[in-house]
């Protein structure tokens, strides 16, 4: 069977996508990454045009931060405050990014530049996380290591207008969550991704927040700013596939669901390998579509 | 009953024909090609009088050529260019005035039924050399590379692709014979064949000439769901990004819930 996708233009297999989407679903599920970064480049490997792969990819995670997000605010574990000023400086740089994909996207280069993107991104976030489960490993008999003390960097404590975040017992400057939200929605709206990978560990060791409003309110501020991602992709690029968003979304949440009850009985650190070399491996077939020749030496499209 | 009507007016225009003659029509005039697989058919009837069709016993060797043109359309050709270590697009050369679909019907392969003057006279084909004078660089880029590798390699890379997709197609055997001088063809109109107005034109031809000639409109729109969203996403970017922002949360939202843990 095939659907056709009415902004893309061309007919696909909804089962393998369903599947796939169930699968980075499953990943995300498991390990509490959000997917867009494997997703997006998967999208591309269906020969989903880049552009499109990316805009679409927003609506998604709109969807799978927004279910993820709800038990975090049941649990009261989201700092508001702080998502404010997150997504205060998310909202300026999903406008930002959405500009500089519109000039690519006029300069004809927008397929380029989000494979080079994606082939750095993937090969640093593949290479870090590969060094920490294997770390981690290695480490494993030690139990109770020394726990990192919370202690402000004097930089931080050198910014201005510092103010009380009380949900986070903080008292720093909002201009490093608001700079933090700025990067997040410039790599949202340029790539796709909720960014959750960068705002997480930024949150935790950056902002020095408690671990147990990191995640909710990464997740929070994930659905404003990737939402408006969303509407300035449609907006601005008209390449957002609702039809396609409709079959990841579908996909995801069911994946995530089985991937977050069978993660929780799993040692993480051995399927934390697995993640990376996943990644390096959707790095490296990227990397290679870049260099080889390709099949076609001219691409037509109607005007 | 729609093409029993067809017959009977195509016969009651005929009865004052004299010679070698041909008359045409369609089974619609509108056709509403469902953007998603199947794309529209369309039927044309005809009629001749005074001729054989081909390989028909006795007599000269009567063929038949129908030519559906598509609206004038534009179309954009990236040459892919090798930069560094990487493989991009580069600056597009533009190609205008070209018919948006261009499908030809024939009794047998076109080189058979005609020279290539007569060809070309009539424009019963795409061939590269015509399209040579309709390239324009977009910038000095393009133009380097079009002067380089040649409008001709463009012009072949053109023709691939629209054959590819189906815009452009020759299809010999495709005229079928009922009781002699009847005949129809089936018109296959992919899924993106160009909305706007169509030509269609039927020659009858013999040792190499046009004995007769006639034409016919179509009109074609695009219908469907997703036909739908492709406009809305296209003449409303905004509200259809807002639509998908808030259908993303709802479902975001209804999958919490239903997976929500008891107790």
């Amino acid at each position: 069977m095939q659907i056709y996708l009415p902004i893309a233009d061309m007919p696909v297999d909804p089962a393998a996508l369903l599947l796939t989407g169930a699968a980075v679903g499953f990943l995300s599920g498991m390990f509490g990454v959000g997917g867009g970064f494997l997703m997006t480049p998967l999208l591309i490997f269906f020969g989903i045009p880049p552009a499109i792969a990316v805009g679409t990819e927003t609506v998604h995670i709109v969807a799978s931060s927004a279910s993820g997000a709800l038990p975090h605010v049941r649990r009261r574990a989201v700092d508001y405050q702080m998502g404010a000023f997150l997504i205060g400086g998310g909202w300026a740089g999903a406008v930002a990014g959405v500009l500089v994909f519109r000039y690519f996207r006029q300069a004809g280069q927008i397929d380029v530049f989000v494979s080079l993107a994606y082939v750095i991104l993937l090969a640093l976030i593949g290479a870090l996380m590969l060094a920490e489960s294997v770390r981690a490993i290695m480490r494993e008999p030690k139990k109770g290591a020394p726990r990192r003390r919370r202690r402000r960097t004097a930089w931080m404590a050198a910014l201005p207008y510092p103010m009380r975040f009380r949900r986070s017992q903080l008292f720093i400057s909002p201009l490093p969550p608001m700079a933090l939200g700025f990067f997040g929605g410039l790599l949202s709206a340029t790539l796709g991704v909720g960014s959750g990978f960068v705002l997480v560990p930024a949150m935790i060791y950056v902002l020095q927040m408690p671990a147990n409003t990191v995640i909710g309110t990464s997740l929070f501020q994930m659905i404003f700013v990737t939402g408006l991602s969303t509407a300035l992709h449609a907006g601005a690029n008209q390449t957002v596939d609702i039809v396609l968003a409709a079959i990841l979304v579908a996909g995801g949440v069911l994946g995530a669901q089985a991937g977050v009850r069978i993660g929780a009985r799993l040692k993480a650190e051995h399927l934390r390998v697995l993640l990376a070399l996943i990644v390096l491996a959707v790095c490296a077939r990227l990397t290679l579509g870049l260099v080889l020749p390709p099949d076609q030496l001219y691409e037509v499209f109607p005007l | 009953m729609m093409r029993l009507i067809t017959l009977a007016l195509i016969f009651g225009a005929f009865s004052q024909a004299r010679a070698a003659d041909i008359a045409i029509a369609l089974t619609d005039d509108v056709v509403e090609v469902n953007a998603s697989f199947s794309g529209a058919k369309v039927v044309l009837f005809g009629a001749m009088t005074g001729a054989q069709p081909a390989g028909a016993d006795g007599g000269a060797q009567y063929d038949i050529v129908a030519v559906v043109r598509g609206p004038n359309s534009a179309f954009s050709i990236r040459p892919m260019i090798h930069e560094g270590a990487i493989w991009t697009a580069g600056s597009p050369v533009y190609l205008r005035g070209v018919p948006g679909a261009f499908l030809v019907h024939a009794t047998r392969s076109l080189d058979e039924i005609a020279p290539r003057a007569l060809r070309a006279a009539y424009r019963l084909e795409q061939t590269p050399e015509a399209l040579d004078r309709r390239f324009a660089p977009s910038n000095a880029q393009a133009a380097h590379i079009l002067q380089t590798r040649g409008a001709a390699a463009f012009a072949r890379a053109f023709l691939a692709s629209a054959r590819q997709s189906g815009l452009y197609a020759e299809m010999k055997h495709s005229v079928s014979f009922k009781k002699g001088s009847l005949f129809s063809i089936e018109i296959d109109l992919p899924p993106k064949t160009p909305v706007g107005d169509y030509l269609v034109d039927v020659y009858l031809i013999a040792r190499g000439e046009v004995i007769s000639h006639d034409n016919a409109r179509l009109s074609v729109n695009k219908v469907g769901l997703e036909r739908n969203i492709y406009e809305l996403a296209h003449k409303r970017p905004i509200a259809y990004g807002v639509v998908c922002v808030f259908l993303a949360m709802a479902a975001g939202w209804a999958a919490a819930e239903a997976f929500r843990k008891r107790g």
